[in-house]
């Protein structure tokens, strides 16, 4: 069964948010597990960075179990295992080996190579559930949202962590990760008119022990970007009257960028933390179907 | 009233809460943080004086927190735009290049952490000149700075203690400045969680927010591992400023005044000498609003 829904018109639009957050997105899964098994239709789903990949396998059509196999191709340690030397040497010599916006300090081929094979040559807009992926302008600082062209270069875009991967440009602009401008989208879904949302995020992890330049960075875009996650879902809630429901899966466990491993762990807290919202979201749906809200 | 007599007293305070006038619309100033452009906040300083607004309490994040401190101490408008100058001048007269070789080597020199570029006895000597032993309760309205706790990332308002120490942890720019320790926490720029925090003004029951803030500047090229720490660092916390600032004008009844200087050239770290055009740009910003502002004190 897809999780695309035959919904009467009128109803109410459902959208699922899926925000950064690297392993522990694959928490996605489990919320699809979920609506599934509650024969919860989805109207549009918006990923950003980590969150990118499951919003395209799950608007895609992909069951919990194929997604769930595909990403544990995808996303290994190996990713980062090749260091990209010349961008390396660029932080030392920055004149000879000419430092510059596209630096990474993993060389991205495997990635790209994983992207593809995972998406093909699929395109957005032929998801079967309405897709939009996120990244970030690396010159204005702006939020870019991708709604068409190739899945893998939006996802590339979308999961450009800064100082690891480089920036991927599209169309004539450098991008970013997502979570630069907005860790989990809600404002997209809002945009799109959806009336009930179904949103997934994650703080950031903070540095236990910041004794290096790249920690200190890393921690920088910890602190910065989640003071920015509180501060949007605090607005989204307040200024807009579309349902938002926060599904905060919780870890016993730090979750680490390739604790690959402990994916099927990760989902299943995925689907208990989904399953505390079921109730709420049966109300919302009954109620704003007998309202008929304006779709 | 006199002792000796409690009952009567009590009596009388309770009469006088009844009758009370409504209170008086307080009015709060808000200096986010903008690097050296926060001199334009000596502007909107200027403006008030000029037009003998009282302001009822300062509050300042990252470098809008010096001349936050400047209007809650009272101080001389031309004495602190000649020590803003003079500050600014002698901060980028030499760079800590030793820093950067401890930084990227940080075991090689025992690092303790973080470094800054900046010539740290450089800043802690204006600091010094500036501040002296004042604190917080030497100030002549209350006075709040920011920072953000390293740790945590939680923002962190300062309200007590040496000025000079707060002013320090507040104004610790990523890269340029290292974290700095109060309280037993290790704190930086205020930028990283609330640029531009009308919200102490807020919960400090402020009726009407002056705010000035600015957007980081955004580089065209990145040419430096540094630069780049600072672009990413700045893309976010320009969102950040967005966010937080819509939210707290849809969250709150105060009304909040953005006062946002223009300017039509370049103002980098080392155009210390354009402190005479920036204190222009923020009179300008300060004098648009001046109707406004007029027209909300004659309602309350």
């Amino acid at each position: 069964m897809s999780v695309a829904s035959p919904r009467q018109p009128g109803g109410p639009r459902v959208a699922v948010v899926l925000g950064s957050g690297s392993v522990k997105c694959a928490a996605a899964l489990g919320l699809l597990r979920v609506l599934k098994r509650e024969g919860i239709g989805v109207d549009m789903i918006v990923g950003c960075s980590g969150g990118s990949v499951y919003a395209a396998l799950i608007a895609m059509g992909h069951d919990v179990d194929t997604a769930e196999a595909m990403t544990r191709r995808l996303w290994t340690r190996e990713l980062t295992a090749r260091r990209n030397h010349r961008s390396l040497l660029s932080v030392f010599l920055p004149r000879l080996f000419g430092f510059d916006e596209s630096f990474g300090m993993v060389d991205d081929a495997l990635i790209l190579e994983r992207l593809k094979a995972t998406f093909g040559s699929a395109s957005i807009e032929s998801a079967g559930i309405p897709l939009y992926l996120t990244a970030t302008d690396f010159h204005t600082g702006e939020q870019v949202v991708f709604e068409s062209g190739p899945i893998v270069d939006a996802i590339r875009a979308s999961i450009a962590i800064p100082y690891v991967f480089r920036p991927w440009p599209i169309g004539g602009r450098m991008l970013v990760d997502g979570f630069m401008s907005d860790p989990m989208p809600v404002g997209v879904a809002i945009r799109q008119g959806a009336n009930i949302i179904v949103t997934m995020g994650f703080e950031s992890p903070y540095q236990q022990k910041i004794n290096s330049p790249l920690r200190f960075a890393f921690q920088l875009s910890s602190i910065t970007s989640n003071n920015l996650l509180k501060s949007n879902f605090a607005f989204h809630n307040l200024a807009h009257h579309a349902e938002i429901l926060p599904i905060i899966p919780e870890f016993k466990d730090r979750i680490h960028l390739f604790d690959t491993e402990k994916i099927p762990y990760v989902i299943e807290e995925g689907e208990r933390a989904a399953e505390r919202q079921v109730p709420y979201l049966r109300r919302l749906l009954a109620t704003r179907e007998e309202s008929g809200m304006p779709r | 009233m006199t002792a000796g007599e409690p009952a009567h007293a009590v009596e009388e305070t309770r009469t006088t809460a009844a009758q009370a006038p409504p209170r008086r619309t307080r009015i709060g100033v808000v200096i986010g943080s903008g690097s050296i452009k926060c001199a334009s906040a000596l502007g909107l300083l200027r403006v008030l004086e000029k037009e003998r607004i009282a302001v009822d309490l300062a509050v300042g994040c990252s470098a809008g927190g010096l001349y936050a401190s400047a209007l809650a101490l009272g101080w001389d408008l031309d004495m602190t735009a000649q020590r803003s100058q003079e500050m600014w001048q002698g901060l980028f007269a030499r760079f800590d290049y030793s820093a950067i070789v401890r930084g990227l080597f940080p075991r090689l020199f025992g690092g303790r952490g973080p470094v800054g570029l900046l010539d740290e006895r450089r800043l802690k000597s204006v600091l010094e000149t500036l501040y002296g032993e004042t604190t917080f309760q030497e100030a002549r309205i209350p006075l709040h700075l920011v920072a953000t706790d390293m740790k945590t990332g939680e923002s962190v308002v300062l309200s007590e203690g040496r000025l000079q120490d707060a002013a320090r942890a507040s104004v610790a720019i990523p890269v340029l400045l290292a974290p700095w320790p109060v309280n037993g926490r290790l704190l930086f720029d205020g930028g990283a969680s609330d640029p531009l925090p009308v919200s102490v003004a807020i919960r400090e029951g402020c009726d009407i927010i002056l705010a000035m803030g600015f957007e980081n500047p955004l580089n065209e090229r990145v040419g430096s591992l540094m630069s780049l720490v600072s672009q990413t660092t700045y893309i976010t916390m320009n969102n950040l400023l967005k966010s937080t600032y819509s939210f707290y004008n849809a969250a709150h009844h105060a009304e909040i005044i953005p006062i946002i200087p223009t300017f039509d050239r370049h103002v980098g770290l080392r155009d210390s000498s354009l402190h005479p055009y920036m204190i222009e740009r923020g009179e300008e910003a300060a004098v648009k609003q001046l109707p406004f502002l007029r027209r909300l004190l004659a309602a309350s």
